[in-house]
């Protein structure tokens, strides 16, 4: 049974940060969850979906963030409580409704969760989504551990409920992928019924009469976050420094301060609800100490706006040393850490303590790489992208045009690395690879002779990439576009998309077929498969040949991992030990030096290639890329 | 063209390429166990007029239909086992391709005159180690095989089992995409059946599109499409081959077939003496005109690299004895 659903109120139950989000959503009544996946989180969404049916929720993968958001708000217009979660790219693309959505604003609970990715472990990009709570005038929590993400998310609803405003969540890596205790609360019994009163249209307009309205929400949401329970002092009466944290920087600080022996020098004022500011709170707490350092995670949100907030209120508050990202006392850029913090507190503090010798990350890199080789980040043992990758690299140099492929977000993003031939030039938004593709195709005019080309993953194509198209069809722009159809949002964890069959909640879905829906955009169209080698080749070369318009070439082959699942291997492959002749072979191990899947091994003690046939998934494309055919395929 | 990263000095692509440099005389003793003497048209045994029997083979064929004659002799003989060949894509792309009956031979007939990688497809096989193989390629895709053969590396390729080698008589090949994509426009886009170059003195490019219309395209509109590496080129009759085929200058429906083998003579009696064949003497004309010809390339290419400085230790590795016969014979037939 799913910890989800578990009813046994008080019980003490280990969570996963977004599960905790998800448990709180639960707690609160919610009945509509919406997401595009995107981590780190997709497990929001991920979780819910497990348990949709046993507890009468709907819950769906949505095309992307900005129509999940909607989803989301329908059912907070006929009344339901809805909730939607994305990375941050993801507030992005909702922010346009969103813009719109804090002027009308909504009816039952509404809560958007946004987890960031500091130091972008899995992102094209470190983006803090803090700053749209101000933009948008919308309330802001940042939960500092397990139990209050599931507590602030169950809140999020009722406060959502009473400001009529969608009420904002930010998450971060180390909260969402953490694991804690949280203590369950009750779940709902009754839930409504959706209706939408058509005599009170939800719009904007008058605009000038709902932003006002919309500032004095926010007001009301200050008095709430004056006396929540979630903004909290610890330490003495009057501190030598004060410092100002929220998400896991309240945990990291604890550690800091324990590990300097500094709890009775050092105050911390914690906030849980980080926008609008509790200002009376701040008010109580800033008097305590003219020394304040902010520790906080990517970008100084709390530390800018606190200091303006000071500025306004010098008389009372008097003049405060701020210390920081401004200060260079925390990293800029990046994630925190308990050394990061402790290193921060000590100097100003002046203790002496060395959390970790400054070299540590270098030492523990060169003690691991005696025992691990150094990886460069690759695709997985029979990846289509690989092969689609290696066709690519062979049509542009047979064209001999200097090509420029434009690309996209998903695994095969890796296309700008050896593990791709670093074919990709460019990598930025979801479908900016199509977008930029319109514009180069438009060149030709001022004197353009390269070829231009985009790759797009399959959910990436339904994502952001069909406007692209359609520009790119009426405007007349020349590129050949491939859409990688791994038939998965592999990178995310196999999170099924319109073209899979499958819905968030399980059904049979019908399938959105990629290349009906281009061929009915007038394009040209045609479908490869990225293992035969040869035939992709071709198809890529001769359709750069075609300078008019905008061609689409699918690529199709199961994503390895998804393929692994579901059947056996396609080939039994080996090396023929008497045809691989190794380094006299003078292709300069093309097998493992270039192709480079992990399925292919060279043995130093033979000086032969050798296929590791733990890791191996037999999709004998390998075969076709040895100059000596030593590499051998066989039916299975 | 460069595919992929390669921090190998001399590798296997450095041996074998035809345009890294060439000892012709180790070549020679190699394949023909003689010395290289014949600076005209290489070591031969005899030059004659040959056609297929078959009206229907000579249809289909380029010229004659002789080399579509022949590997199906050879393969029913099984003097081979298969045979490599060079087909095209309905865009003209001229690609390797394995064939083992007979009856598949015409689906590679014809030429596109472009360079293509028909030696690929014979690395590629797939081969047993008992079969013997026929190639048929051009004088530079024969030169391959052959450095393959001397190749100082392991002696890891194929030819001890390529048994037939048939060389076509080339002056040069052009590069696909730009010269495809001038045809198309000179044949105002519609779709290509056969291109045809005419000898001397015509010397047309002749497209036919399959409507059944016939464009003539003189030669030097598609002379910039001529690949530079054509330039240094000394053999247009494939002088390392078991038999050469070219055109006759001035005779439709014939070809000329140079036999320089002893395998090449085997082959062409027998089947000659099956009825698979037919031969007449060549002219002496025209005997004189394939061997000015030939001189003719190989002056062009020595000036060549005489010019860029490398005719000492570049390209080719001859004496200066040949060197100085190419250039002083080649002009006297000039003249």
């Amino acid at each position: 049974m799913s910890v989800l659903s578990k009813d046994s109120p008080g019980k003490k139950t280990l969570f996963m940060g977004n599960e905790a989000i998800a448990r709180g959503a639960i707690e609160a009544g919610v009945q509509v969850c919406a997401a595009y996946p995107g981590n780190p989180s997709s497990e929001i969404i991920g979780s819910l979906s497990q348990v949709a049916g046993e507890l009468g929720l709907y819950v769906e993968w949505s095309v992307n963030e900005k129509v999940a958001l909607e989803v989301a708000t329908a059912a907070s217009f006929a009344g339901l409580r809805g909730l939607t979660a994305m990375k941050q790219n993801g507030l992005n693309v909702a922010s346009d409704f969103l813009f719109n959505l804090n002027l009308s604003g909504s009816k039952g609970g509404l809560v958007v969760v946004v987890c960031d990715d500091p130091a972008a472990l899995s992102s094209t990009n470190e983006e803090d989504s803090r700053p749209y709570a101000k933009m948008c005038d919308l309330p802001l929590l940042e939960p500092s551990t397990v139990q209050e993400a599931k507590d602030m998310t169950r809140w999020a609803f009722d406060l959502s409920e009473e400001l009529g405003l969608p009420c904002l969540i930010r998450s971060v890596t180390r909260l969402s992928h953490a694991r804690g205790n949280a203590e369950l609360g009750r779940l709902p019994k009754n839930r409504p019924t959706p209706r939408f009163d058509t005599s009170r249209p939800i719009i904007p307009q008058p605009v000038m009469v709902t932003h006002k309205a919309l500032h004095d929400k926010i007001k009301t949401c200050q008095e709430r976050f004056e006396k929540s329970p979630f903004n909290l002092y610890r330490g003495p009466e009057r501190p030598e420094l004060l410092l100002v944290t929220c998400g896991p920087g309240w945990m990291y600080v604890l550690e800091a301060l324990a590990n300097l022996g500094v709890e009775d020098r050092a105050g911390i004022v914690k906030l849980g609800t980080t926008w609008p500011l509790p200002k009376s709170f701040l008010i109580q707490h800033l008097k305590k100490a003219n020394r304040v350092l902010f520790i906080e995670e990517v970008d100084p949100f709390l530390e800018n706006n606190i200091k303006e907030f000071c500025a306004e209120r010098t008389a009372e508050l008097g003049v405060k040393t701020f210390l920081g990202k401004a200060s260079e006392d925390l990293p800029d850029t990046g994630e925190i850490n308990p050394d990061i913090v402790t290193r921060a507190i000590q100097k100003v503090l002046r203790v002496s303590y060395e959390p970790r010798s400054s070299q540590y990350a270098q030492e523990a890199a060169e003690a691991a790489s005696l025992f691990a080789p150094a990886r460069e980040l690759g695709f997985c043992a029979g990846c289509p992208h690989r092969a689609t990758y290696w066709s690519l690299k062979n049509a542009l140099a047979m064209d001999g045009r200097d090509g420029i492929v434009l690309g996209d977000i998903g695994c095969y993003t890796l296309g700008v690395r050896p593990a791709g031939f670093e074919q990709v030039k460019t990598c930025h938004a979801m479908g900016s690879g199509a977008g930029l593709a319109n514009g180069f195709g438009q060149f030709e005019r001022f004197g353009l002779d390269q070829p231009v080309l985009t790759v797009c993953g399959d959910s990436t194509f339904y994502h952001a990439a069909i406007p692209a198209l359609v520009n790119a069809r009426y405007n007349r722009s020349n590129f050949l576009m491939l859409i990688l159809d791994n038939s998965a949002t592999a990178m995310t964890g196999f999170q099924p998309h319109p073209g899979t069959g499958r819905t968030a909640m399980g059904p049979e879905a019908p399938v959105v077929d990629i290349e009906a829906l281009c061929k009915s955009l007038g394009t040209k169209v045609q479908v490869k498969n990225p293992f035969d080698v040869q035939d992709t080749m071709d198809a890529i070369y001769q359709l750069l040949q075609d300078q008019e318009g905008v061609k689409v070439l699918v690529l199709r082959q199961e994503c390895a991992l998804v393929r692994a699942k579901r059947q056996k291997a396609l080939y039994k492959v080996r090396v023929d030990q008497e045809r691989c002749i190794g380094q006299a072979c003078g292709c300069n191990r093309r097998c493992t030096r270039i192709f480079k899947c992990p399925g292919l091994a060279w043995d130093p003690a033979t000086g032969k290639a050798r296929i590791d046939e733990a890791i191996c998934t037999g999709c004998g494309v390998c075969a076709d890329i040895c100059p000596q055919s030593a590499i051998l395929k066989e039916t299975v | 063209m460069k595919l992929d990263n390669c921090d190998l000095a001399e590798g296997r692509c450095f041996a074998n390429c035809p345009r890294t440099q060439v000892n012709l005389e180790a070549i020679h003793q190699e394949v023909f166990g003689q010395t290289y003497c014949d600076i005209e048209i290489g070591l031969f045994k005899q030059v004659k007029m040959v056609r297929a029997s078959s009206p229907d083979l000579r249809k289909k064929g380029q010229t004659s239909g002789v080399v579509s004659a022949l590997l199906q002799f050879a393969l029913r003989e099984e003097f081979i086992h298969g045979a490599v060949l060079t087909h095209r894509t309905p865009d003209h792309l001229p690609r390797g391709r394995v064939i083992r009956h007979p009856d598949e031979i015409l689906s590679c007939a014809g030429s596109s005159y472009v360079a293509g990688p028909t030696l690929q497809a014979l690395n590629q096989g797939p081969w047993t180690d008992t079969e013997r193989i026929g190639v048929v390629g051009t004088p530079c895709q024969v030169l391959a095989m052959r450095k393959m053969r001397v190749s100082p590396l392991k002696k890891t390729n194929l030819m001890d089992r390529v048994t037939l080698i048939i060389g076509l008589f080339c002056t040069w090949a052009l590069t696909y995409e730009p010269f495809m994509k001038y045809l198309k426009a000179r044949v105002n886009g519609a779709s290509i059946r056969k291109l045809d170059i005419t000898p001397p003195p015509e010397r047309l490019l002749k497209v036919i599109t399959s409507d059944g219309h016939t464009w003539d395209v003189p030669i030097d509109e598609i002379r910039p499409f001529i690949r530079k590496t054509c330039g240094i080129c000394l053999d247009m009759t494939s002088e390392l081959s078991d038999l050469s085929v070219g055109t006759v200058e001035g005779i439709e429906g014939w070809n000329t077939v140079i036999t320089r083998s002893d395998l090449g003579e085997e082959i062409l009696s027998r089947a000659e003496a099956a009825g698979i064949i037919e031969s007449r003497p060549l002219p002496e004309e025209n005997f004189k005109h394939l061997k000015e010809a030939s001189l003719l390339k190989k002056r062009r290419a020595v000036s060549t690299l005489k010019e860029r400085g490398e005719l000492e230790g570049g390209y080719i590795i001859l004496s200066h004895e040949l060197i100085g016969r190419i250039l002083s014979e080649a002009k006297e037939a000039e003249s």
